[in-house]
């Protein structure tokens, strides 16, 4: 399939050049997913989808369009691709509009990333049945579950580039999901609802189904009985799933476009100590069978390990070709792969202990943070922290300060980070940040 | 489940019919790729235009329905779906970037009892769909449904007639507009740095045929033109950002529309400079009439999606009948709003969507039903079945929500508040169904002290109870006000467009997220 789909681009790369193109890339996919939920003893749904998509980017008389379409029938591709053309003469000219330099190209990482599994694309009926059921069982053994839901998702996906400045690639990749959600009867009316999810590109990295399912009822259970936290000034420990969230939102702004739209508070903080020494992050593409792994990044950069923060120091933000013309900084990736954050030495109960008294944050509920400013508010679901241990459930609080600050402010991190994200993040420390709640 | 991002007010919801306009048409660049190959099985060719479109005749939607119910079925549809989308965007002073998407395909459903299997194909042709029909037909293992032979084209909806489809709108009458926006932008303060203008239009074909026979078509048009502005003032920067959008056309597009979003964007934006956020805690909250909908799409709207209450994981799964807010307070769910962005003439199961009254003078009293929840409540459906598009199942979705005038006036409501804010415009909002809690971001408010209206607010979460928000509704002003912004809302993995509105509203408490705590 995957020499399919790289004749496939490089068909279109032809068409549009003779159609008038200058220059052209194109990038085709076709991806295959199966999912099961499966609800309180009854398979509920199957979806089953095979998707495809092609997508061409068109450069003529310095001018730039992007097109996609899921209608590949060979007597109306040519027309798709030459309206493609037209269409891109009509805009104004932007000379920062170019292909990918081929230098770019260059190097491409030889190290197998083992990042697809023949036991997810055997998958069949009985096993994800198998999964659902183990979930189904393993979720419902309290009394006070209303409802559960088991998914198992679970597919492959295959893509190929080719470009007129001469790039071919194609990349692969399966990818199997297992995941719970439990709700529970609370006091009135009120339910007690959690989930917890795992996934991974190969099955022998996925924990048990009645594990994962565990994992999600006992988290069900610690929301019970929730109440609103105090309105306080204390310290926040952050757990490690929800720290991706925290980590994700710091990174939104850190990338050239943004930068160069003034909308960034990373602007002007290259090389300078902006952030607390205990944090170091990088962009690792090369992590074997990663969630976020890969050869090279959608404009064909070859992968390579990007340090983002160093001990508290800005070394990079993410920059992509064209952002990177228009802000004078050398690219180095338009986008994200895996985010690795560096561990800590303890345990998140000895950072609990270590804390006395605060708020322990399990989960998010909305909030926003704005860019350019740093400042952000975000919805809060967790623990009070009591004499160092995990005290009563809390929500309906907010939690409000500035992302600089805050990873300013970030004491320690936890030895054990999240594992079925592409940002693999520890729990987190903060000391003096505000909260709103009673 | 999850709704974003901000728009602006409008106040002419109430019964605003699509304007006639006279335009000519242009060179298309961006017309359609014509209709597809046909997929007939019949002799003659199909004479409905949809049907022709799809290159589908009856004779085949008959034969790929026999094979989707042929272990049985309680229902059953096929989606079939053409949309194109073209997006245009300007920064820096250039109009530089074109982003164009055509998506089609069929998704082929089938329910019986409480399952459901959803399979859906890119190729229309015959051998596709039919092995698409047998993947999805797998969950069932009974004997074959009888599947109509002929089918029964239903009444063509008029709640968003446009005179001059979108595929016929050549860029080169975009571009202007673009343009105009952006120097209005740039002119209107020196401190503005930087103006990003986007575009978007959307021509969407939808034909549906169901398992008792029923033939839905509708032609979904929607466009959205948002700006946002960044400016600098002594070494700090904010943002600001407004949209329309609705299901019109390209004569909607008026001078005084277009500046009026603009100077709401520079506004919001040069407002900020002067914001500051409010003390953290418990406070009254006044919600300002239009954008503030949000609190009914997350306090309310997600939790009475009947999805969440057949299954028991709503906080409103036993509530119906019962006193929920005050007297006053009356919420509707109505997707037949004209050009609306939440309407449709058609859910996405081929039914007329209609008004679905949930809180009746603070009592509650209707679900939001998709066909499956209709059937286990032995009510009729809501016309709420939606779906983001033929990849997706659909289930029961909001149109637009809004609530109803109250008895109070905005100057009576601000004057009853002794220590609070007021909301003005959001960014986002979230609700976590089974226990009730919802968030929303507001991006610009004011602090009101004494009854009065004294500082601007800027950049805090609100975080509340969805039925405690509801009885704490204290008064309702007589100002309600429909939203025209490109709200989206998020569930389970899937996008649909909707709108919201509200009047002025007191909640008499809710934490709102601030600084100066200790």
């Amino acid at each position: 399939m995957p020499a399919d789909l790289q004749a496939r681009a490089e068909q279109a790369v032809e068409i549009l050049r003779a159609a008038g193109a200058d220059d052209a890339w194109a990038n085709a996919t076709q991806s295959r997913n199966v999912e099961f939920t499966y609800r309180d003893g009854q398979l509920e749904k199957v979806q089953d989808a095979t998707a495809r998509l092609l997508t061409v980017q068109v450069y003529a008389n310095g001018r730039y369009s992007r097109q996609q379409t899921t209608d590949l029938s060979p007597d109306r591709l040519g027309g798709f691709l030459g309206e493609a053309v037209a269409i891109t003469s009509a805009l104004q000219a932007d000379p920062e509009r170019q292909l990918t330099p081929a230098d770019l190209f260059a190097n491409r990482p030889e190290v197998d990333l083992d990042l697809v599994d023949s036991a997810v694309q055997a998958l069949d009926r009985r096993q994800r049945l198998s999964w659902c059921q183990a979930m189904d069982d393993s979720a419902r053994r309290q009394e006070q579950v209303i409802s559960a839901t088991s998914v198992v998702y679970d597919g492959t996906r295959t893509e190929a580039s080719a470009s007129s400045n001469g790039f071919s690639g194609t990349q692969e990749s399966t990818y199997c999901w297992l995941g719970a959600s439990v709700t529970l009867r609370d006091r009135g009316e009120r339910r007690a609802v959690d989930g917890f999810s795992a996934g991974a590109p190969h099955v022998a990295d996925i924990p048990d189904a009645a594990a994962i399912a565990g994992i999600a009822l006992a988290r069900a259970l610690a929301r019970l009985d929730v109440t609103r936290g105090p309105t306080t000034r204390s310290t926040m420990v952050v757990d490690s799933r929800a720290a991706v969230e925290l980590i994700s939102r710091l990174l939104a702004p850190a990338n050239a476009r943004s930068v160069q739209q003034g909308r960034s508070f990373w602007a002007g903080i290259m090389g300078e100590e902006a952030f607390s020494p205990a944090l170091t992050i990088v962009d690792d593409p090369l992590i074997v069978r990663g969630l976020g792994s890969r050869y090279y990044d959608r404009e064909g950069i070859s992968s390579e390990v990007l340090p983002i923060v160093e001990k508290g120091m800005v070394k990079n933000i993410y920059v992509d070709t064209y952002y990177g013309r228009k802000a004078g900084l050398a690219p180095t990736t338009g986008s994200p792969s895996n985010r690795r954050i560096e561990c800590g030495e303890q345990s998140l109960a000895e950072l609990l202990h270590e804390a006395g008294d605060g708020v322990y944050v399990t989960s998010w509920l909305g909030g926003n943070a704005d860019g350019a400013s740093g400042n952000f508010s975000l919805g809060l679901r967790g623990h009070l922290i009591e004499n160092g241990k995990i005290g009563r459930p809390v929500g309906e609080m907010n939690v409000t300060g500035n992302l600089r600050a805050l990873f300013a402010r970030l004491e320690a991190l936890g030895n054990e980070p999240y594992a079925y994200s592409t940002t693999l993040a520890p729990s987190l420390v903060f000391s003096d940040v505000d909260f709103s709640g009673a | 489940m999850t709704v974003g991002p901000v728009i602006i007010k409008r106040r002419d919801f109430l019964g605003h019919i699509a304007r006639g306009s006279a335009i000519v048409t242009m060179p298309a660049f961006l017309s359609g790729c014509g209709v597809q190959q046909a997929t007939q099985l019949a002799a003659s060719p199909p004479e409905n235009p949809f049907l022709t479109w799809f290159g589908v005749d009856e004779a085949t939607l008959a034969r790929v329905m026999t094979e989707l119910t042929a272990n049985g079925a309680d229902s059953a549809d096929l989606y079939f779906q053409h949309q194109r989308i073209n997006n245009l965007s300007m920064e820096d002073g250039i109009v530089s970037r074109a982003d164009s998407r055509i998506a089609q395909g069929v998704g082929l459903r089938l329910v019986i009892g409480g399952q459901s299997g959803f399979a859906f194909t890119e190729d229309l042709n015959l051998d596709a769909m039919l092995a698409a029909a047998r993947t999805a037909a797998a969950i069932a293992a009974g004997t074959a449904a009888v599947a109509p032979q002929a089918y029964n084209p239903q009444r063509t909806g008029d709640l968003y007639t446009t005179t001059l489809p979108w595929a016929e709108v050549g860029i080169s009458r975009k571009l202007p507009i673009l343009q105009q926006v952006d120097a209005r932008a740039r002119s209107a303060d020196p401190s503005v740095q930087k103006v990003t203008v986007n575009w978007s239009d959307a021509d969407d074909r939808v034909l549906i045929a169901t398992l008792d026979g029923r033939l839905a078509m509708d032609r979904r048009p929607m466009t959205r033109l948002s700006v946002l502005v960044t400016a600098t003032q002594d070494g700090e920067t904010q943002s600001g950002y407004a949209n329309i959008a609705a299901r019109q056309d390209f004569a909607w597009y008026t001078q005084d529309r277009i500046n009026s979003m603009v100077d709401e964007a520079v506004g919001r934006t040069l407002i900020l400079f002067d914001a500051r956020r409010p003390p953290a805690g418990e406070m009254p909250v006044i919600l300002a009439a239009g954008a503030s909908g949000i609190l009914l799409h997350e306090a309310i709207g997600h939790g009475m999606e009947a999805d969440f209450n057949r299954k028991g994981t709503s906080i409103y799964s036993d509530m119906l009948g019962r006193k929920v807010a005050e007297p006053f307070v009356t919420i509707v769910d109505q997707g037949t709003i004209p050009n609306e962005r939440g309407s449709l003439n058609f859910d996405d199961e081929g039914n007329e969507c209609g008004r679905t009254v949930m809180v009746e003078n603070g009592i509650l009293r209707s679900y939001l039903h998709d066909s499956i929840s209709a059937r286990q409540y032995r009510v009729a459906t809501t016309g709420s079945g939606r779906r983001q598009s033929y990849q997706f199942a659909p289930m029961p979705r909001m149109t637009c929500t809004f609530m109803e005038d109250g008895p109070h006036t905005k100057q009576e409501i601000i004057a009853a508040v002794d220590r609070g804010i007021i909301a003005e415009t959001y960014t986002n909002g979230q609700v976590q169904i089974g226990a009730g809690d919802y968030t929303f971001y507001v991006k610009n408010g004011w602090l009101v002290e004494g009854g009065k209206v004294t500082a601007p607010i800027r950049d805090v979460n609100i975080i509340g109870n969805g039925p405690e928000s509801l009885q704490r509704i204290t008064m309702a002003a007589d100002d309600a006000t429909l939203d025209a912004g490109g709200w989206t809302c998020g569930k389970n993995g899937q996008l649909v467009p909707v709108s919201q509105g509200i009047p002025t509203v007191l909640v008499s408490s809710m934490t709102v997220g601030g600084e100066n705590a200790g």
